[in-house]
């Protein structure tokens, strides 16, 4: 995998950077954080250059971002046409983005990164202000290009491990995520006809 | 156990769907931490030289100066950037077993050398 993937980059360099992150951007399963180290280790013996490739990967990832919120944006019509109970989780949905979606685009960029392609999707969708969620997708594609190029650079000598491991621990807490948010729904809808404090 | 109760029969695919999140995020964390913990000796740190790498990047990793890479290959100047083992062995129309081989022998003639100042 990192053999062939190594291959890839050194021959296509900048074009296959950018191309990478942004088919991830859009839930495309590309192995972008490996594109990546490579290309950061490769910069490291100056084959290729550090700041082209993080430019490369930060345009493709900031496209990419933009390519699913405008996906999402184009199918908001579906979501307003819902009735009754739907349309009042759309509506909460809403709300939730308005109050904290900044923050939830910003650290889906890098450190719960497998659920950035839907937030682009979900944060379209459901109205998120364009000015607001670009600010913080640039910021959160900026930690992520740069912990990724960055780690490949340092580590450029032991590229097989530093993919390996960071790959399972972005697994493990994007996966966190959504144990803790599916944990926090089940326990809410836990205990039938429960009185709510109002 | 009550609350357990009531979502198995109330939420059965949201409880599945919880139960396989949390197993694969336990599975993910023990992965780390085993990888981390491999990783973390130095014996299995030690990379080998291999079809996708390019001279420099052969001489950054193995902390030999290019002129180490330049003797390997026979060359007065490392070739073009962006050449892999595998196209320069292609190129010369060489094994690339061979041309790792001699790779290997002048890093560590290099580094006996090294040793011996």
């Amino acid at each position: 995998m990192t053999d062939t993937l190594a291959d890839l980059v050194i021959h296509y360099g900048l074009t296959l950077i950018f191309t990478a992150t942004f088919l991830s951007c859009l839930a495309v399963p590309v192995p972008t954080s490996l594109v990546m180290l490579s290309a950061g280790a490769f910069s490291a013996g100056e084959d290729l250059n550090l700041w082209a490739c993080a430019a490369a990967a930060l345009a493709g990832a900031v496209l990419g971002d933009q390519a699913g919120f405008a996906l999402g944006l184009r199918f908001a019509g579906v979501l307003d046409r819902a009735k009754g109970k739907a349309a009042l989780s759309i509506a909460k949905a809403r709300a939730f983005t308005e109050r904290r979606g900044g923050p939830g685009v910003f650290l889906s960029r890098w450190l719960f990164s497998p659920l950035g392609p839907y937030v682009n999707y979900i944060a379209g969708a459901t109205g998120m202000a364009w000015a607001r969620f670009s600010l913080w997708s640039v910021l959160g594609e900026i930690v992520w290009v740069t912990l990724y190029v960055g780690a490949g650079f340092t580590f450029a000598d032991q590229l097989e491990a530093v993919a390996t491991i960071l790959s399972n621990a972005s697994g493990a807490a994007a996966g966190l995520v959504v144990t803790l948010g599916l944990g926090a729904w089940l326990w809410r809808h836990s205990a039938p006809r429960r009185r709510r404090p109002r | 156990m009550r609350r357990l109760a009531y979502l198995w029969r109330n939420h059965r695919i949201a409880s599945l769907a919880f139960a396989l999140v949390a197993a694969l995020t336990i599975g993910f964390a023990i992965r780390s931490a085993l990888f981390a913990f491999y990783w973390s000796d130095p014996a299995s740190r030690d990379q080998q030289v291999q079809g996708w790498m390019t001279p420099r990047y052969v001489a950054h990793s193995w902390k030999v100066p290019p002129e180490v890479m330049q003797a390997a290959l026979g060359e007065v100047a490392l070739p073009d950037r962006r050449r892999t083992l595998e196209d320069i062995a292609a190129d010369r129309g060489v094994p690339l077993a061979e041309l790792i081989f001699v790779i290997e022998t002048e890093i560590a003639r290099f580094r006996a050398e090294q040793a011996v100042e």
